[in-house]
């Protein structure tokens, strides 16, 4: 290929890198504006790109309506329970599988775990629902949700910690050993602090999986314990959609996931990647 | 946190050599081997709680007349295979499998293919690093974003009248000012929702194959360079061969991904209009959660789910040799 050929080819690809960026950032921009748009103004028949009256008062009403704000709580108390609960029982069992469990059959149940993160919910969640009905806690709670998001969650926090284990040197374990250590020190003072990385990406993940769901939400829930997804469709007057309160709100919720993503990126690429990928 | 942690105490006797064997009968530890499958038998029963026990209830309700009345009298009758047979036949439901087709062809295939192209663009064509980091970030951005609010961000913006999205393409002058494109209707809301999903989910495999790309050994591509082979041949014969694994994970992962993913269609359409974007995942839940027709929606969960289970044993068996290649597994 000659060099104007190259250069030609190269500069037509980034148009097309540009071209897909402003594809990627037009709605996020327009969700902006459209945040500080008076309701006037975004029912004009043409919308406007360039908000002509700033209205800063639509977050000042989200951050006054106790229903935002518990919607939001809500949120919080649901997806830091099941990240929790999943880190937990996740790096109990991804050391075992690492270190004790292995040959086929630790391979096996490794695998089988990793692949019910896979299933579509929806052989579970039809029973769950009428099974949480029967129970005292009904399907609208906090436990329901906790508990039903471990479906997505405990087999990706599982396979991932059993990824970072195998990652780790067990020499340094047997070295801790060799000086004294007992296991449950080990564990904590060697092994611990090696996967410490990997457990952070695993948190951050299962963290922002619990809290961007949707589905099992809107099924179970709604009017004792309403996560945010929920929430949105409230913000109406009569038959008309206040978009520039749910806009407001939208992103008041969806900061939190995309600040984590822009700080902790890097230890993030693994996970997604299900171990594969070293990021 | 105590009893659950100091499990590994009990069983390092299998970890450490012989010698540890001193410290043990000293007896600050508990030995015993079952201890490692008690740690990873608590999440085991979890998953059996929540995952295969409802699974099995389901395939018994496929079997059975079960609706709501009969649900709560516990009183249903077997019907044999006639909820499959009504699934099978059934119009809607036979659509919405076509609908998924459509979808996971021209979403999964088409974001794992954009993903990879543009983030090969951003590695090859883009030169300074800062620059590079700032672009990734932007255009990995919609993948942190909750589902259910991209879905209502887009549905406002592709409104026909006064959306964003049509004022912009007339903006562009790629649209004639007094024409409004009906995007969310009959004939355009299964391809506008895999719009959004290529919006959205494109990020994935582009972040994937990135860092991919970034973790290839430089020492190839200079030894390339040195022998002078063009930008076209590196591409063919070094970085897709050796990227082949983690783009066909990136496609794993999206695949299925996709292949449970309604929340897009239950936030922009429900399924609408006239069941044109269905898929049959939402279908399901309509039946069972809504209409309380739990044996039906009970066949098409399991048919549903005997197509994962047939994906999912050939995609973990790739997956497997990929590890084991890794010396993970």
């Amino acid at each position: 290929m000659s060099q104007s050929n190259y250069r030609l080819v190269k500069a037509l690809l980034l148009i097309f890198l540009g071209i897909w960026l402003v594809f990627t950032l037009f709605p996020l921009y327009f969700m902006i504006i459209t945040s500080l748009k008076p309701v006037e103004e975004i029912n004009r028949t043409i919308p406007t790109f360039w908000p002509h009256t700033l209205k800063l008062s639509n977050y000042a009403g989200i951050f006054a309506d106790p229903g935002s704000l518990k919607s939001l709580a809500d949120s919080v108390i649901i997806s830091v329970a099941n990240t929790a609960l999943s880190l937990l029982l996740g790096t109990l069992a991804g050391y075992a599988l690492a270190r004790w469990i292995r040959g086929a059959a630790g391979e096996n149940l490794a695998f089988w775990i990793l692949s019910n993160r896979m299933f579509p919910p929806v052989a579970v969640i039809i029973p769950m629902f009428f099974l949480f009905d029967s129970m005292p806690w009904g399907t609208d709670s906090y436990f329901s949700l906790i508990v039903l998001y471990l479906v997505f969650n405990l087999p990706l926090a599982t396979w991932l910690m059993m990824v970072f284990f195998r990652d780790a040197p067990r020499e340094l374990e047997e070295a801790a050993y060799l000086d004294g250590f007992t296991p449950l020190r080990a564990f904590f003072r060697v092994t611990l602090p090696l996967v410490l990385p990997g457990m952070i990406s695993v948190a951050m993940l299962c963290w922002i999986f619990a809290w961007n769901e949707y589905l099992f939400a809107n099924l179970l829930t709604g009017t004792t314990v309403k996560t945010f997804p929920v929430h949105i469709p409230t913000f109406t007057l009569g038959s008309q959609s206040l978009w520039n309160l749910i806009m407001a709100f939208s992103l008041v919720a969806m900061l939190p996931p995309v600040i984590l993503f822009v700080i902790l990126r890097r230890y993030m690429v693994r996970g997604l990647s299900l171990g594969v990928v070293k990021g | 946190m105590t009893a659950a942690t100091s499990d590994p105490a009990a069983t390092a006797p299998t970890v450490a050599p012989d010698w540890f064997a001193q410290r043990r009968r000293r007896g600050n530890l508990i030995v015993n081997p079952l201890v490692p499958w008690a740690m990873v038998g608590l999440p085991v029963a979890v998953l059996v709680a929540i995952v295969v026990y409802p699974t099995i209830w389901m395939a018994y309700h496929a079997f059975q007349d079960t609706n709501m009345m009969s649900l709560f009298n516990g009183n249903w009758t077997f019907v044999g295979w006639q909820n499959f047979a009504t699934a099978l036949t059934d119009e809607r439901f036979l659509n919405s499998v076509r609908h998924l087709v459509r979808y996971l062809l021209f979403g999964a295939c088409l974001q794992v293919a954009l993903g990879v192209t543009l983030a090969l663009i951003l590695y090859e064509c883009v030169k300074s690093n800062a620059v590079r980091v700032i672009l990734l970030i932007l255009l990995v951005l919609p993948m942190m974003l909750p589902p259910s609010i991209v879905g209502v961000l887009w549905k406002f913006l592709l409104q026909a009248d006064n959306g964003g999205f049509n004022h912009l393409l007339i903006n562009l002058q790629l649209l004639p000012a007094n024409q409004r494109i009906d995007w969310l209707g009959t004939r355009l809301s299964l391809w506008s929702i895999t719009l959004v999903d290529v919006w959205q989910w494109t990020a994935l495999p582009l972040l994937i194959v990135y860092s991919g790309r970034v973790s290839l050994p430089p020492a190839i591509y200079e030894a390339a360079r040195v022998d002078g082979a063009s930008s076209w041949l590196v591409l063919r014969r070094i970085t897709l061969p050796m990227l082949k694994e983690v783009i066909a994970i990136a496609f794993i992962i999206r695949f299925m991904d996709a292949y449970k993913f309604v929340d897009h269609v239950s936030v922009m359409t429900q399924g609408g209009p006239s069941e044109s974007s269905e898929l049959p995942v939402y279908i399901a839940f309509q039946k069972g959660i809504r209409e309380f027709q739990v044996g039906e929606a009970a066949a098409q969960a399991w048919l549903i789910f005997a197509v994962a289970a047939v994906l999912i044993t050939l995609f973990l068996k790739y997956m497997k040799r990929v590890l084991k290649a890794q010396a993970i597994a």
